[in-house]
């Protein structure tokens, strides 16, 4: 997903100033990115427009702090990041793991010499990588839109999720392998 | 046969694949094929359809936003009674706890600050337009007033006594904010053509 979210200072200016037309040129500009962000993560649209609605609530509030130092939607994808991983982690989100943690398979120690259900060209047929992904924990999803389509480091989910950069790396890797196996088998389908 | 493990391959794909790895995947088609694979799920995760919420959050955001605003002027008028009380029940009740000079000061300043609040009520902020500057400005300058009214409020009867001086310098500070915001106002509405 490409975001161009170019904002103008004096728009921010006026935001800050608390000019509601202004927030509201704010939120217009940035509501599909934040919700996009927490839909891929959190998976259900109704948790997804919550934390929408609560990243937007924290924006008005602090947006006399943002000293503009970086792009706007760096400091909006921080907290609306923010917002999301709180919600896993309290757990107020409906578990949709259906791969369990315990099952070796998959597991990121297991070597990849099988390349059963490959295609010559190494990429699956009939993937639905979507419906996969979305079947992965809330965690892993977490970490992979997080570093695979948003650019984060692993030292920088390792903070906002409170854990460790192996365990941001480890959740990767595992996702991957996960990932990998439901479109060989189909399962995504 | 030994193969790269998915670690290894995403530590290949980071640029920081162990020497074995790399030497290993070089050589190997299969993990070729698998890196390979690994690189299209990522571009495929990013090419994945933006969603769009099906609800408008807005209006609840902005309601709570002029709710939050509308709390922060009733504790500010709150701050400003307290502030104005405190100091009448000084002059109501121990007229003579300082020097007559004080006093009088001290009554001048509380009389200019009541005429320019009369002058703000004048140029009600909610209901006109406002370039963001502006808007800046005086929102700055509320907030230092309600930083002095917390000031006086904490001063309050029991201390005033001891600091008169005090009393007059932040209410002469109170003063010179209450100019400055009239003076934006004033400027604004004048400026929108109001």
């Amino acid at each position: 997903m490409t975001i161009s979210l170019a904002v103008p200072d004096l728009l921010v200016a006026r935001a800050k100033s608390g000019d509601l037309e202004a927030l509201e040129a704010l939120y217009r500009a940035f509501e599909t990115p934040v919700y996009n962000l927490a839909l891929r993560v959190l998976r259900v649209p109704e948790d997804a427009e919550d934390v929408l609605q609560e990243t937007f609530l924290e924006v008005v509030r602090s947006i006399k702090q943002y000293r503009a130092e970086g792009h706007l939607w760096g400091w909006i994808r921080q907290i609306a990041t923010s917002k999301a991983l709180m919600r896993i982690r309290h757990d107020r989100v409906r578990e949709t793991e259906e791969w369990h943690e315990e099952s070796g398979a998959g597991g990121t120690s297991e070597r990849t010499s099988g390349t059963a259900g490959m295609s010559p060209s190494g990429v699956p047929a009939q993937i639905d990588l979507e419906r996969a992904f979305e079947r992965l924990s809330e965690t892993s999803r977490a970490v992979v839109w997080l570093h695979d389509v948003e650019g984060y480091t692993h030292e920088e989910i390792a903070e906002q999720m409170g854990k460790t950069v192996s365990f941001s790396k480890s959740q990767l890797a595992r996702a991957h392998a996960r990932l990998r196996r439901m479109l060989d088998e189909g399962v995504a389908r | 046969m030994m193969h790269c493990t998915m670690d290894d391959l995403l530590a290949l794909r980071a640029g920081e694949g162990s020497a074995w790895a790399r030497q290993h995947a070089a050589g190997c088609a299969a993990c070729q094929a698998e890196l390979e694979a690994l690189y299209q799920r990522v571009a495929q995760l990013k090419a994945l359809p933006t969603r769009r919420p099906a609800r408008d959050r807005w209006p609840a955001v902005r309601d709570a936003v002029l709710a939050e605003q509308r709390r922060r002027r009733e504790r500010w008028g709150v701050w400003g009674l307290a502030a104005a009380a405190a100091l009448a029940a000084l002059l109501v009740f121990r007229p003579f706890w300082t020097k007559p000079v004080n006093a009088a000061e001290l009554a001048r300043v509380k009389e200019q600050s009541a005429t320019l609040e009369q002058q703000l009520r004048r140029y009600d902020p909610d209901g006109r337009v406002t370039s963001g500057r502006s808007a800046a400005l005086a929102a700055a300058l509320e907030d230092r007033i309600a930083v002095v009214d917390g000031e006086l409020a904490q001063v309050g009867p029991s201390q005033a006594q001891a600091r008169p001086a005090d009393l007059v310098t932040l209410w002469q500070q109170r003063v010179e904010l209450m100019e400055q915001l009239v003076s934006v106002r004033v400027t604004r509405a004048a400026y929108v053509g109001l």
